[in-house]
Formats: structure tokens, C-alpha cells, sequence
């Protein structure tokens, strides 16, 4: 009997997995608490003490917690510690649903970045945009800065692609 | 590679896109509509050869909007979002 298994690549050890090119270092970050937040994000800015807006594509965040616009009325918080605001409806118009499970979060940094960005998609990272969701490498994406490095969410069944995508672009290209 | 202007995110790569329909193809309300009308709705396009307009929305950001497209040179006019006066 055929080992399909075989056909895909393995799933990387992601707490020792590392992609070092020259100026780029990419690796997985575990432990973060994820949230999709949709409805009315003026009723969430009050209960939660977060921006309406979230940040857009290549904004730029930092800090334990802080929201990115994903859509017109969705934003993902992210939270180094869990939301004090429960799942599910609020009465005040807002849905929260934690994700964590569900996006896989890689971390890049170094001077090679904008080049890894230039491969990854066509979207200026020079000019405001209002949602971080794009193609990246081909996938959905949530890509911002966070301090000075890059911060990629991915659907996690599609993080291994990504992953494997970031090590063969970030390759250098040969010069004749 | 042409870009799209999303009425939220603003200009994104034509790849993020999926087109809809054409605008203004509006379903049908109630139990007396004919025959006719129903087929109208379903099968005929106006498939015009120069400007149209036309429902898109973005995947990435899951935006429905209007965009004024030219079929024959493919050059880019405004973006509505659905109920910016966009049918």
C-alpha cells in the first residue's frame, strides 16, 4: 500500500525551527492568545480599552496586547495573557472568538525583510492600508510589524507551506 | 500585475479579487414574477463591449463592492462599497 504520507513535507519541530538566511531570521512564536472580534468595534473599543481600528497591513504594533483590522468590522487581538471578554455574543454587538488553535504565528527579522515582502506579494509595505489580511506567498495572511520585526498569522493547516515558501524564497538570487 | 482598489483596504494585487456578477442584476421579489423575468435574472448579461459595471469582493478582507471596469482596454474606474449608492 502507497505511503501518501510521504508526499508532504514533515511538520517542523516549530519550538527549534529556524529559517537563517543572510539578513532574515524567521521563526515560529507559541503561547500567543488570538481573538477575532466582529460587529460593532465602537462597542468593543469601550468594553475592551482597545482601538477602534486595528492596525492594517505592515502597521505597526508592540506591546502584550493590540488589535489588527482584518476586515471592516473585524479585528484579531492578539494577547500575550487570555481576554477578560468571554466568547461568544455580547449585547452590546460584538462576537468574540478565540482562534488560537487556529493561525499559526511566525516572527521574522532582519535587514533582509523587505525582500522577503517583495517575493511575498505586491502590496506596498510603504503605504497605509487599512486591513493586514492579504496574500502572502500565495496564502491568506495577517502580516504587520510588531517592534521592529514582522509578524505573519496563518491559517495553521497552511503554516508548513509557508514555512517551507519562506526558506526557498528567501534565498538569495544568484547574480551574473 | 494590475491592482484593484478595494473601498476599505485601498489598491491590493488583482490575485486577492474574485468578480461577482454584472451590477444591477437584481433577484427577483415575489410569487407573481414570470418566467421570463426569472430567466432574465438567471441567464441574460448585458456583456457590454466597453464600460460595465460589476460586483467584486475582495477575499482577503471579504469587502463586496461595485467597480467600474472597461472590457475592452480592462482600465480601472471607481469603487463602491454595497450601499454607497452601489446597486
Amino acid at each position: 500500500m502507497r505511503d501518501l504520507a510521504q508526499k508532504w513535507t514533515a511538520v517542523p519541530d516549530w519550538h527549534q525551527a529556524v529559517v537563517e538566511l543572510s539578513g532574515l531570521a524567521v521563526r515560529s512564536r507559541a503561547g500567543l492568545h488570538q481573538y477575532l472580534v466582529s460587529g460593532n468595534l465602537d462597542a468593543w473599543s469601550s468594553a475592551s480599552g482597545l482601538p477602534t481600528r486595528g492596525a492594517g497591513a505592515f502597521g505597526i504594533t508592540g506591546g502584550d496586547r493590540y488589535a489588527v483590522q482584518v476586515a471592516r468590522d473585524r479585528v484579531l487581538v492578539v494577547s500575550a495573557t487570555p481576554l477578560d471578554i468571554g466568547n461568544g455574543w455580547h449585547e452590546q454587538g460584538f462576537g468574540v472568538t478565540e482562534i488560537s488553535a487556529g493561525l499559526h504565528v511566525f516572527e521574522g527579522e532582519g535587514p533582509g525583510l523587505p525582500e522577503l515582502i517583495a517575493r511575498a506579494t505586491p502590496v506596498d509595505p510603504y503605504r497605509a492600508s487599512a486591513s493586514a489580511a492579504m496574500l502572502f506567498g500565495g496564502v491568506n495572511a495577517i502580516v504587520y510589524r510588531y517592534d521592529a520585526g514582522l509578524r505573519i498569522h496563518v491559517d495553521r493547516s497552511l503554516a508548513t507551506y509557508l514555512w517551507s515558501w519562506i526558506g526557498t524564497a528567501g534565498m538569495p538570487v544568484a547574480k551574473s | 500585475m494590475q491592482l484593484f482598489p478595494c473601498p476599505f483596504c485601498g489598491p491590493r494585487p488583482e490575485t486577492e479579487f474574485h468578480y461577482g456578477a454584472e451590477a444591477g442584476n437584481l433577484r427577483p421579489d415575489g410569487a407573481e414574477v414570470g418566467a421570463d423575468r426569472w430567466a432574465g435574472y438567471l441567464y441574460m448579461r448585458a456583456n457590454p463591449k466597453g464600460a460595465t459595471r460589476e460586483i467584486w469582493v475582495h477575499m482577503t478582507c471579504g469587502e463586496f463592492f461595485a467597480m467600474e471596469r472597461d472590457t475592452i482596454d480592462h482600465k480601472i474606474g471607481r469603487s463602491l462599497a454595497l450601499g454607497e449608492n452601489a446597486e
